[in-house]
């Protein structure tokens, strides 16, 4: 280029169309790959304006999706997949041993030797897959699982490790990837939030992991300490309330008249309209009485060890079946519940039993309601837990390799993908990033990852950052 | 003006460096591109010439004549007066945070002497509100958060920012005083390296001003201790980038900034002040909670009287424990017994009072970090702590226009980062405050994105009404409170917002400023109106909430908003439902968002429903039963109150229609529903 006048674009750029220079530049983007972006950026101005007014309107996908709704069933704290999802033999065969390979360089205490596990595995469904004694409920529906047992995280410590599986980011505030969906798609129901989350007790960061961070707040998760009061505020008013509605109506619509930004202000009359339906739909939704005793049975609430996340689970389906788009449940009866440090041998069966028969229920009722085709479910913790022993009846983290599965939703049933090493150690075929697993979801949510972007200090930002990829190999 | 210190470029081409961005050198040293060395931003301020217009009677400033001209420029017109009613109501909710008094509105209207808006505008600037408003829109700015758990039990004292109120405070303070601009910059970033302006050996107000530093969204700690502390690191350069110099410098982390001139060596210059830099106590055990930095307020031998004191105490206490459990048991009587009783009943008034404390930094780098000392950085390979590259010595980003920095000689180099940023030939920074109050009064700046002022921004609407505003501040001593009293009696600010089609058409988004732009009511003045509204807000909790003490969780608390607390890990709170700003980065500018929960708040909360009693109440007071047309008069006051303006005959017919429903009770439940209508009302939620 010369040294003078104006610079010029670069010649190698794809320019479909005369750009602004803002378009220009965001096509490069913090790194980003060169897409396109200029009919994006005006498209995405274009939705800004009506978002003001309804912020959960469904709006396009990218492409035609898979999966219409998630079901995140995040397990806090890190449930150790050589015990469960993920059989070692090399374990048993090595157990008591020291870790035949260089220690890790990061480790948050001294790695103990290899702890063979104490449960038995045995094949389950047409494509054999091994499961763990410890889940029967989810052998059972294994034909609909697709398990990932190469799964990667960054950080070692719950912190950045439940940041990075619920934002994508470690160590700063994002937008939680039910924000991205709910900013991306909107919802299908406007009388209900369309982010969900079900978190009994207050986990570590607790808000940051549904936090909308920088998109608008209506994108934030919509926290259910307890079903029995979803959300504050839901009172039924008093006898008046419609008729002080309508006073307040003719307020504001004689206020509205002859001002600018009459749709804020319409939007503002609206939102008392929306709120006056959720109040009557958003109690039905959340009332989990309304199902019969035979489906309480199906889901174990009926028992005190899976009553909990039984609910939880019914709950979850009730939601998707009315068309939020994203449910987040925590097994959560205390924080970290899955980190099981100590105690292994008791608390991790104890854990297994309180949601394998919910999770299980969830999976054969979303199916014989035929929502199991479109809606996603996940199920996984921030990481795994180390194939070595801390103790004498504990594991450590382990971020390094470990399992998540996903069901329904555009995903293939009855299948494995990736694998460890033969100590369970590091993912090591097929390896599974969380960028990727996010990616995946976006891309069953018919979202491109790398064009669902927002500009926030100077800035595009995506679910992904600047990493991932969809994991094509798991799609039906 | 400004020196721009730019080096001799080379102009290499770009597609060597594979990217619009920077272009390399020879020996790969970041050279800034033709685009980058042009950018407006990053070009000195110069004081330009007042335009001329054409419609002379307009302007009240010179300011009102750069916005003219704009206008004329572009064949529209400016939009009449606001009537003066409404003026009182936005100057008072902007400057303030609260509604006008009924009293106060009255004065206004009777007041139609020359220099009546000065002298409410005056009037307003000498409250602690005032200082109190625009302390809550900085503490967006620097991500200011309480604490980190909603959960007050649960709150682990060593990771939590349990002293951040009294930074909170010192900001009210500094506002309230009209601490100039540059000052307050300097005590935030280098606060505990000034003088004491009383000669004292401690300096309060600087070490509680570097709360700033100490107060990141960091959460508990990490294993990972090296990556927390680059984190750390991160966090400061990134929030003083946003809130002062208007830049996103953290991009440079890992590779140098693909828009603007800034390197990683940029970086890691700029990382070195702060690595030299203690905003840790302790990095803690692996995996454990990190101990935030603290340090007394009181000079060194009170903070060692306290501790030897009460040592000694404790000591008396063991010894009273090791006698009780003796065997068999010693006598009440007993000597040993009778002396430590004399001993602790000398003591104990001589004990004084524990140290106050402040989040506060030093010099020098966290201890076992590493970091520690201080010292200069090297480059972090693509941001790993792991693939270090050269040492960069510690200073500002070569490339960015300023003043010739001073060396660093000794210490972190703070006081030396402190002073090229608070110097009158910053531009970012002049520039920066101007455009940020700016936006503050008329809801988007001059520069629409207050934080980002680099390639990937627009370009200033009125570029040389900005250079000018920057030059008048500097000249004026950095005043705030002079910028506010110059935009808030602008001919600009003075406009109606109503908008004629002709002009909606021809400037939907109203960047030509041809009318006011109105805004809605942020969750602190939705609130706060209320608790005026129903007279609650009136001293009420004096001492036991608000200024001088740690946030409440009590939405129902009769404080200001400002002292609700904002918590980094719970967003469930009253403040976030109506967009408050996000505590864990820098914020420019707050989202409006309206959503049906919000309105369930207004219909339901226990709060609100309070409110509307209250305000009913109220009206019964004011206007007792026994005064002829005590209902007309009741509906004239609930309107003054809440809107600052009479109402009109449609709006009593409408009023009329709620309170006839009302039965006999103390306060009728009609007028309860009128107030809660008035409290829920688009009106009431906005200023015009």
């Amino acid at each position: 280029m010369s040294t003078e006048g104006p610079p010029k674009p670069d010649p190698v750029m794809p320019i479909a169309s005369p750009l602004s220079r803002r378009a220009l530049l965001g096509q490069a983007g913090c790194g980003f790959g060169g897409l396109a972006l200029a009919d994006l950026l005006s498209r995405e101005e274009a939705r800004g304006e009506a978002r003001g007014a309804a912020p959960l309107a469904p709006r396009p996908p990218h492409f035609p999706p898979k999966a219409k709704r998630v079901i995140f069933l995040y397990m806090p704290g890190g449930p150790s997949h050589v015990d469960l999802l993920d059989p070692k033999p090399r374990l048993v065969i090595d157990n008591g041993k020291p870790l035949p390979f260089a220690k890790p360089r990061l480790e948050r205490t001294k790695t103990g030797n290899l702890l063979a596990s104490p449960w038995k595995f045995a094949r389950h469904g047409k494509a054999g897959i091994e499961v763990s004694e410890l889940l029967p409920g989810l052998a059972s529906r294994i034909d609909d699982v697709c398990v990932v047992r190469s799964m990667l995280a960054d950080n070692i410590n719950h912190t950045g490790a439940a940041l990075q599986l619920c934002t994508g980011e470690q160590a700063f505030s994002r937008p939680a990837m039910g924000s991205w969906l709910t900013y991306g798609l909107g919802s299908e129901n406007e009388n209900l939030p369309g982010f969900v989350v079900v978190c009994p007790v207050n986990v570590f960061q607790g808000a940051q992991l549904w936090a909308s961070s920088f998109l608008p707040s209506s994108y934030q998760g919509t926290l259910v300490r307890d079903p029995a009061r979803p959300i504050a505020n839901l009172a039924v008013g008093d006898r008046h309330q419609r008729a002080t509605l309508d006073a307040l109506h003719a307020l504001n619509r004689r206020h509205a008249a002859g001002r600018a930004k009459s749709a804020d202000l319409e939007a503002r009359i609206e939102s008392f309209e929306l709120a006056y339906r959720m109040q009557a739909e958003a109690p039905e939704a959340f009332d989990l009485t309304r199902e019969t005793a035979a489906m309480h049975r199906l889901y174990g609430t009926d028992r005190p060890d899976t009553e909990l996340f039984g609910r939880q689970c019914l709950l979850a389906r009730r939601l998707v079946e009315r068309g939020v788009r994203f449910v987040q449940l925590f097994d959560a009866p205390v924080n970290n519940a899955w980190d099981h440090h100590g105690g292994l041998r008791d608390a991790l069966p104890k854990r297994c039993r309180a949601v394998d028969q919910p999770v299980a229920a969830l999976l054969g009722d979303l199916k014989a309601r035929g929502l199991l085709g479109d809606t996603l479910v996940v199920w996984g913790g921030e990481f795994g837990r180390t194939p070595t022993a801390e103790g004498t009846d504990g594991r450590e983290h382990h971020p390094f390799g470990f399992t998540m599965w996903l069901a329904g939703g555009g995903v293939r049933g009855g299948m494995v993908h990736g694998a460890t090493d033969e100590f369970g150690w590091h993912a090591e075929r097929d390896v599974v990033h969380i960028h990727d697993l996010h990616a995946t979801i976006l891309h069953l949510m018919g979202l491109d990852h790398e064009r669902l972007t927002v500009r926030w200090g100077g800035r595009d930002y995506r679910l992904t950052d600047v990493h991932g990829r969809v994991v094509r190999p798991i799609l039906a | 003006m400004a020196i721009m210190r730019m080096v001799v470029v080379v102009v290499v081409a770009m597609l060597a460096c594979g990217g619009p961005g920077n272009a390399c050198g020879e020996d790969g040293a970041f050279v800034p591109t033709v685009e980058q060395r042009s950018w407006w931003a990053y070009q000195p301020v110069v004081d330009p010439p007042v335009p001329d217009v054409t419609r002379r009677d307009w302007p009240h400033d010179d300011l009102d004549r750069f916005v003219l001209a704009e206008l004329e420029a572009r064949g529209l017109g400016a939009s009449p007066s606001a009537e003066r009613g409404v003026w009182l109501r936005r100057v008072s909710i902007d400057l303030t945070g609260l509604p006008p008094t009924p009293g106060e509105v009255e004065a206004f209207l009777a007041d139609g002497a020359v220099g009546a808006e000065e002298r409410v505008v005056d009037r307003l600037l000498a409250t602690r509100a005032y200082g109190e408003r625009q302390a809550r829109r900085w503490l967006d700015v620097v991500r200011y958060a309480d604490f980190h758990d909603g959960n007050p039990a649960a709150r682990n004292p060593v990771c939590e920012p349990l002293e951040a109120w009294r930074y909170r405070d010192w900001v009210v303070g500094a506002f309230a005083a009209d601490l100039p601009f540059d000052r307050f910059i300097a005590y935030q970033i280098a606060g505990d390296l000034l003088p004491p302006p009383d000669g004292r050996d401690v300096h309060p107000d600087g070490l509680v001003a570097t709360t700033f530093l100490v107060n990141g969204a960091w959460d508990r700690g990490d294993a990972d201790k090296e990556k927390m502390v680059s984190d750390m690191v991160d966090d400061q350069i990134d929030t003083i980038g946003k809130a002062f110099l208007g830049l996103g410098l953290g991009c440079a982390r890992c590779h140098d900034h693909k828009f603007d001139p800034i390197s990683t060596a940029d970086y890691y210059a700029l990382a070195g002040i702060f690595y030299s830099t203690r905003m840790l106590e302790e990095l803690g055990t692996k995996g454990g909670e990190i101990t935030l930095r603290r340090r007394a307020l009181v000079p060194a031998e009170e903070v060692e009287r306290h501790r030897r004191i009460a040592a000694e105490l404790a000591a008396i206490d063991g010894a009273f424990g090791a006698l009780d459990k003796r065997l068999p048991s010693v006598a009440p009587d007993d000597p040993e017994r009778v002396a430590l009783a004399a001993r602790r009943s000398d003591l104990l008034p001589q004990l004084p009072p524990s140290p106050p404390m402040a989040l506060a930094v030093s010099e020098g780098g966290v201890p076992g970090g590493l970091f520690p000392g201080i010292q200069d950085v090297p480059i972090h390979e693509r941001g790993s702590y792991a693939r270090l590259g050269r040492v960069v010595p510690r200073g500002v980003p070569a490339f960015l226009p300023g003043p010739t920095p001073q060396p660093i000689s000794a210490g972190s180099g703070r006081r030396e980062l402190a002073a090229w940023i608070a110097s009158g030939e910053n531009p970012l920074t002049t520039r920066g405050i101007v455009n940020r109050v700016w936006q503050w009064h008329f809801g988007t700046g001059l520069v629409s994105t207050a934080n980002n002022v680099g390639l990937l921004s627009e370009p200033p609407s009125h570029p040389r009404l900005l250079d000018w505003l920057a030059c008048r501040f500097v000249e004026e001593g950095w005043s705030l409170k002079k910028l506010h009293r110059r935009i808030v009696l602008s001919a600009a600010y003075s406009q109606s917002s109503a908008a004629t089609p002709v002009g909606l058409a021809a400037d939907p988004a109203n960047r030509w400023l041809g009318r006011f732009t109105s805004q809605r009511l942020d969750a602190e003045g939705l609130r706060d109106g209320m608790l005026v509204m129903s007279g609650k807000l009136d001293g009420a909790g004096e001492g036991l909430l608000g200024p001088g003490k740690p946030a409440t969780a009590d939405v129902a608390a009769p404080c200001r908003s400002l002292y609700l607390q904002t918590c980094r890990w719970d967003r469930s709170g009253y403040a976030v439902l109506f967009d408050a700003a996000n505590c864990d980065a820098s914020v420019e500018n707050r989202s409006v968002s309206t959503v049906a929960p919000q309105a369930l708040f207004l219909m339901n909360d226990p709060f609100v429903k309070g409110m509307a009693v209250a305000f009913a109440e109220r009206l019964f007071r004011d206007v007792p039963m026994d005064v002829a047309g005590a209902t007309e008069r009741r509906i004239e006051r609930a309107w003054r109150l809440a809107y600052g303006r009479a109402p009109d005959e449609d709006d009593s017919a409408i009023a009329r229609g709620i309170v006839a429903r009302g039965d006999a009770e103390p306060v009728p439940v009609g007028w309860i529903d009128l107030a809660h209508v008035l409290l829920s009302s688009n009106e009431f939620a906005h200023v015009d």
